[in-house]
């Protein structure tokens, strides 16, 4: 029986034990679904500050509709992003390593290294109750005019409660990435049979490039592209 | 014998003689017509003062004694005294004869009798054509506002038009009235034709309701008349006004201060002049825009604004939009926007909330970082 302390606190103990056996990613995907479902709702709830915006020049359906697809496009950015996508960058970055080791342990150890996130992104979402709220909806001059449009949702941006929020949320996600880094670094080094200094190489290195990334828009005032947390 | 004879014959010629010098006064003034006759005013009015000048000429050689001259008639006073004193009209001569009347009648035709009496050889009697008619002259509304405002100039024109059968002179427009300022302050025509007409404006500014009357003034002859026409003046929204609306509102909050923006479009129908808007009661307006001059606005015409100001538990704000007429009359309109709220009990509210989430995050960095030393330290 994994025990899910050691996955945060001992990661190397914990895929020392799950590598014996044959790669099961019914759990990595059960974390992965989490995080997607949190994100999902998440993006349903920021969709709404727009939908609010919209809905009162074109009705209340193009609230509804913008919602359910900023909440599956969230779902599958964590999906995708996350698991999927990071798995296979760690996977082509530890090759020149002498990277050995099925893919599929590879997505099941990345999949482990998703707790912290999911983590992250429950606490993102309790404290989007806190802030959308309290976030003033600007309504366009005119919905036709691109310009006027472009000005409504700068302004949504720049509010002060959503710009607080996003710097939060941002700092969130980062701490939280810090910490599934420092699992995925065990990880990867289990799954593709890295020594400890590959396996930071291989992981440190697209995380790297990500928190720059998010620094930067942070500091810049561009949304990021955050999968959802 | 003969001496009888002679003294018949001399009798004879005695008779004859007065006879014939009869005969000869009786033809002469035969001679004697009416050649001309004027009137003054050429058509009267009821009650109407004027003067009947008869003027008549000795066609023949000899001249012609004229005892007496005068006018009369049962209806048509005449107030002038006859002509009593005894005059001659030599030969080819003229002269005229005027008398005055009033014509206190109705309305008709009427033929007071001139008559000369002629020392020698009868009368002279000539019926002279007068005609009263109470026909006054006509002014007639051509154009006004619909709506006079307060203080605003607006143009009122008249027709003034003559249907009677004589000309008028000393045509005089004026309007009168309580709280009413008007150029020019008469408008002088002079005469009148038959079946004319003159067009007259005049620029009037009330400031209250009331009633503008317009006089006009004329002479028929040299007697007075007047005609009035009474227009209400009740004040009003005028329909061609210049009407600014506020659209495209946006409110931005930050930083303590409220934004507002949005375009200002001209619906009347008239130029607004140095428009500018600012915001009401109930809040504090603050730099960079006060207020904001947004100038001219033509017809249809719209431009952009920008107003900012401080509220607090305020949640609707009066947009104040005030506008020149081009007269420099001023006129405001008020509109209502709505704002999110920003007390400052929410403030503090917001800044503790802050607080605490910065602690967390703190918080977090800190346990996340002794749980990933930890993971390495504990391998």
């Amino acid at each position: 029986m994994m025990q899910f302390t050691d996955l945060l606190l001992h990661p190397e103990r914990f895929f020392a034990a799950a590598g014996a056996g044959e790669p099961n990613l019914r759990v990595p995907a059960l974390i992965a679904l989490c995080g997607a479902v949190v994100s999902g709702i998440l993006g349903y709830l920021m969709s709404e500050i727009y939908a609010e915006m919209f809905s009162a020049a074109a009705g209340a359906g193009i609230g509804a509709f913008l919602g359910i697809i900023a909440g599956i496009s969230a779902f599958l950015g964590f999906l995708f992003i996350w698991w999927l996508v990071f798995a296979g960058v760690f996977f082509v970055i530890s090759i020149p390593m002498e990277g050995k080791g099925p893919f599929t342990r590879t997505l099941a150890n990345v999949g482990y290294g998703l707790v912290p996130m999911v983590i992250g992104s429950v606490l993102t979402l309790a404290l989007s109750f806190l802030y959308l709220p309290r976030v003033h909806v600007t309504m366009p001059r005119n919905l036709q005019d691109p310009a006027a449009l472009t000005q409504a949702m700068t302004g949504i941006m720049q509010d002060p409660i959503m710009r607080e929020f996003t710097m939060v949320s941002s700092a969130i996600s980062i701490l939280f990435l810090i910490w599934s880094a420092n699992i995925w670094i065990f990880g990867i080094r289990q799954a593709r049979e890295l020594t400890i200094r590959n396996a930071v190489i291989t992981v440190i290195l697209p995380v790297a490039v990500y928190v720059a990334y998010m620094a930067y828009t942070l500091i810049a005032g561009v949304p990021a592209v955050s999968g959802g947390i | 014998m003969r001496l009888a004879v002679v003294l018949t014959i001399l009798l004879a010629i005695l008779l004859a003689l007065p006879i014939e010098a009869a005969d000869l006064d009786q033809s002469t003034a035969a001679q004697v017509t009416v050649t001309s006759v004027t009137l003054d005013p050429e058509v009267f009015m009821e009650g109407d003062f004027g003067t009947i000048t008869v003027e008549v000429t000795n066609t023949g050689t000899g001249s012609v004694a004229i005892r007496r001259v005068t006018l009369y008639d049962n209806e048509i006073q005449t107030l002038s005294q006859s002509y009593d004193t005894t005059m001659y009209i030599g030969g080819g001569n003229k002269m005229s004869f005027t008398f005055t009347v009033k014509a206190d009648v109705p309305e008709g035709i009427y033929y007071p009798v001139l008559s000369v009496d002629f020392r020698d050889a009868g009368y002279l009697r000539y019926p002279v054509k007068m005609q009263v008619q109470n026909e006054p002259l006509e002014v007639a509304l051509l154009d006004k506002p619909d709506t006079f405002s307060a203080g605003k100039k607006d143009m009122v024109e008249i027709l003034v038009g003559n249907p009677r059968d004589n000309a008028v002179n000393g045509v005089t427009v004026y309007p009168k009235g309580d709280g009413i300022a008007a150029t020019p302050t008469s408008y002088f025509i002079g005469m009148l034709a038959p079946d004319a007409s003159r067009a007259v404006s005049f620029a009037v500014t009330p400031s209250r309701s009331t009633e503008l009357e317009l006089h006009v003034d004329y002479k028929n002859g040299i007697n007075s008349h007047s005609e009035v026409i009474r227009i209400p003046m009740e004040l009003g929204e005028s329909k061609k006004q210049a009407d600014p609306l506020l659209s495209n509102i946006l409110v931005v909050y930050e930083a303590g201060i409220y934004s507002i923006t949005g375009d200002v479009n001209n619906a009347g129908l008239e130029d607004a002049n140095a428009v500018v808007i600012t915001s009401g009661s109930g809040v504090t307006p603050t730099d960079p825009y006060q207020s904001y001059v947004v100038g001219s606005l033509k017809p249809d015409d719209f431009a952009s604004f920008e107003i900012t100001f401080t509220a607090s538990n305020v949640t609707r704000v009066p947009v104040v939009t005030s506008f020149k007429d081009k007269d420099g009359n001023l006129f405001t309109r008020e509109t209502v926007i709505e704002i999110p709220a920003a007390s400052p009990s929410s403030a503090g509210q917001d800044t503790g909330s802050t607080l605490m989430v910065g602690i967390l995050v703190v918080v977090l960095a800190a346990v996340i970082g002794g749980v990933v030393l930890y993971s390495w330290r504990k391998r």
